[in-house]
């Protein structure tokens, strides 16, 4: 029996994975996996001379999607030269060099919640005074970056401005008037206000997003004795009596929930609003107004609860906003593990029992420590 | 001692969404409502200014909503409006407006000009007002269902939100027994405008395009971003009993300060 000559090709071959967790058999491919996550190259201003500046403020330590755009939008247009500085209201704790921002400084002190637009203002006009950007970029939201962009604005009558920008790019910027009967294209000014999604947060390039302690030192601004305006604190509102659509947390039933009074229960504890997948309310277990998703309502929670929920692409619709996605469900193969940043299998029933166990031990820890250190 | 004695609200013509008729603008009018209501509690005087044509047909609609009597200031379409309204405010202790037009730029820029030529503060988004001692307490409209309760030094302007609870009430016999006043006022205001943006505008609507970064991709890379989905999934926790599956979603919790205990 002869030999053959022909090259045998292994059955057996190694699939690659690809960065985004599909296995292929690529033929010109060596036999080896190449699970090497993609280098995106590092952008660096040559000459760090012209400057953009973008100012967004944090929720909680992170930067909203609308925020993220507007950082991305800046560096992608600023060129080679320009140094791209992302100013962040609000204590910030994700990295936002694949954003694009070169430089970074933090001002821990302007929470969003906090209102004190003067000392903001002042805070802005010093980094700008140092800095002298070509723009400013920020996001025109409901959060305060709109209030503070318009604030600017009024103080800086040699400047040109656009407000609710829609459309940018190299050239101009675009925005509906006169009550959106209309599409106005302006060349792109100095200060620009943009609304939500008008610029792709996936860039071909990453940046050092150094934080800058000298910009930020220089910045500080004492908080005004005198100010015409006094914080007075947020308004207690119970997250159960207001829209679902405004809910900033929201614990949501499906079919694999059984007990609608544990689920009730975890809601409380968590002072969080109820929504329910679309089998849960036709089911009759809850009212229609609680249906989430194609066919109900559009959320956008900063924390998302899925219990006993398949994630069926109606539903998931309805919650692409969501910040946060958890989900509790017996199947690991179910739709919501794709979409939910943590999945928990198991029973959602005893999950939720422990879960409110856990609740009430750990608000029971945190109301001992603050008895015994009432300063705090 | 009462210290609010005038009482201005800021109107603008308003414009029907889908016809383009002239109408009040819903927002201004909520200001000017709460503006009545707070004047008539207080037994301060209230006044309506705008700036604008005189004949507008939005104009009557306010008297009807209860305005009595509304100051015109007439301009031409290249006057600056921040200019002519400054000069008719120094009298105002509290000045009330919507928080964004229905008609010219909408930029919603108005009341922060404003209050930058007059020198005075500004609070805007308010959803009720309330006068104590020498400043206002305002409760402020923010995102996610959470409101906000600041004070504000008198005099102030101050920009009321769309969702105000303010109930609108029309009648008839207010909009024919109701005057409107043009003003003759000298002014020598040249069109300075603040913000220099010249915006050429299109009657045509369409969807806006989206900002992306050039990328000079490969066939076969470009290939693979098409045929490959997004989605990318977060942890997966399988092993565990119930106790300590609740407290890892407690642990997320926490990490992202969901929750503060
Ligand atoms: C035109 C159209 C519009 C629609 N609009 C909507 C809409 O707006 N909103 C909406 O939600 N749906 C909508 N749907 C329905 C949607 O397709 C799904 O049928 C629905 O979302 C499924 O709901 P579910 O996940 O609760 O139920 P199921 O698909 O039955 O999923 C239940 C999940 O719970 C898990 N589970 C079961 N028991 C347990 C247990 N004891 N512990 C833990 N996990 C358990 C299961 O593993 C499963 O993943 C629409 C459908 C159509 C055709």
């Amino acid at each position: 029996m002869s030999t053959s000559k022909a090259k045998r090709i292994n059955p057996n071959r190694i699939l690659n994975t690809t960065q985004n967790g599909i296995k292929r058999i690529t033929l010109s491919a060596p036999e080896v996996a190449e699970n090497i996550p993609e280098v995106k190259p590092l952008r660096t201003p040559t000459k760090p001379k012209n400057f953009y500046l973008t100012v967004t403020h944090a929720d909680r330590g992170m930067l909203d999607d609308h925020a993220h755009q507007v950082i991305a939008s800046a560096a992608i247009l600023a060129d080679k030269e320009t140094t791209v500085v992302a100013l962040v209201l609000g204590e910030l704790r994700e990295d936002i060099a694949s954003l694009g921002a070169d430089k970074v400084i933090v001002m821990p002190e302007f929470d969003y919640q906090v209102f004190q637009p003067d000392a903001e203002l002042a805070c802005v006009l010093k980094v700008i005074d140092s800095l002298q950007p070509s723009r400013i970029f920020m996001p025109d939201n409901m959060i305060g970056d709109g209030e503070l962009g318009r604030r600017l604005i009024a103080t800086q009558p040699s400047k040109s401005a656009a407000t609710h920008v829609i459309e940018i790019d190299a050239k101009h910027v675009a925005s509906y008037q006169a009550g959106g009967s209309l599409l106005a294209f302006a060349d792109l000014p100095e200060i620009i206000l943009l609304a939500a999604n008008t610029a792709e947060t996936n860039l071909p390039f990453v940046a050092s997003a150094i934080p800058d302690e000298q910009l930020k030192s220089t910045s500080y601004t004492f908080k005004e004795s005198n100010s015409d305006y006094k914080n007075l604190g947020m308004l207690p509102v119970a997250s159960a009596t207001i829209a679902l659509e405004e809910a900033d947390f929201i614990v949501s039933a499906g079919n694999g929930v059984s007990n609608v009074a544990t689920l009730e229960t975890l809601a409380r504890s968590l002072d969080a609003a109820i929504g329910a997948s679309r089998v849960a309310v036709d089911d009759g277990k809850f009212p229609r107004d609680k249906q989430i998703g194609a066919s109900g309502k559009t959320v956008s929670a900063s924390a998302y609860l899925a219990i006993g929920i398949s994630g069926a692409v109606q539903h998931l619709q309805g919650i692409k906003d969501c910040r946060h996605v958890i989900a509790i469900n017996r199947d690991n193969s179910a739709p919501i593990v794709k979409r939910a940043d943590l999945t928990v299998i198991g029973d959602a029933e005893e999950i939720m029992q422990s879960l409110i166990l856990a609740i009430a031990e750990a608000k029971q820890a945190t109301s001992n420590q603050t008895m015994s250190n009432p300063v705090n | 001692m009462n210290i609010i004695k005038h009482i201005t609200t800021l109107v603008s013509a308003g414009r029907h969404p889908v016809s383009g008729e002239p109408r009040h603008c819903h927002n201004d009018s909520l200001a000017m409502t709460i503006g009545l209501d707070m004047a008539k509690s207080i037994s301060a005087k209230h006044h309506v200014l705008h700036a604008g044509n005189p004949d507008n047909k939005a104009l009557s609609e306010y008297l009807a909503l209860g305005a009595g009597q509304i100051d015109v200031i007439p301009i031409s379409d290249d006057t600056d409006v921040v200019d002519c309204l400054a000069t008719q405010l120094n009298h105002a202790d509290l000045i009330l407006t919507g928080s964004r037009a229905e008609s010219g730029e909408d930029s919603s820029l108005l009341p922060y000009l404003l209050a930058e030529k007059i020198g005075i503060p500004l609070v805007v988004n308010a959803l009720a007002i309330k006068v104590k001692a020498n400043t206002i307490e305002v409760l402020q409209f923010l995102p996610k269902g959470k409101r906000r309760h600041v004070t504000v030094k008198l005099p102030a302007i101050i920009a009321i939100h769309p969702l105000a609870p303010a109930s609108l009430k029309f009648s008839y016999a207010r909009q024919i027994s109701g005057a409107i006043k043009t003003l003759l006022v000298p002014y020598t205001s040249t069109s300075t405008s603040v913000h220099k943006t010249q915006w050429q505008t299109l009657a045509s609507i369409r969807k806006p395009i989206k900002l992306k970064a050039p990328e000079n991709k490969s066939g076969h890379d470009r290939m693979m971003s098409a045929i490959s989905s997004e989605s990318k999934g977060g942890a997966v926790v399988n092993n565990g009993n119930s106790v300590e599956k609740a407290q890892v979603i407690l642990g997320y919790l926490r990490e992202h300060r969901l929750i503060n205990f």
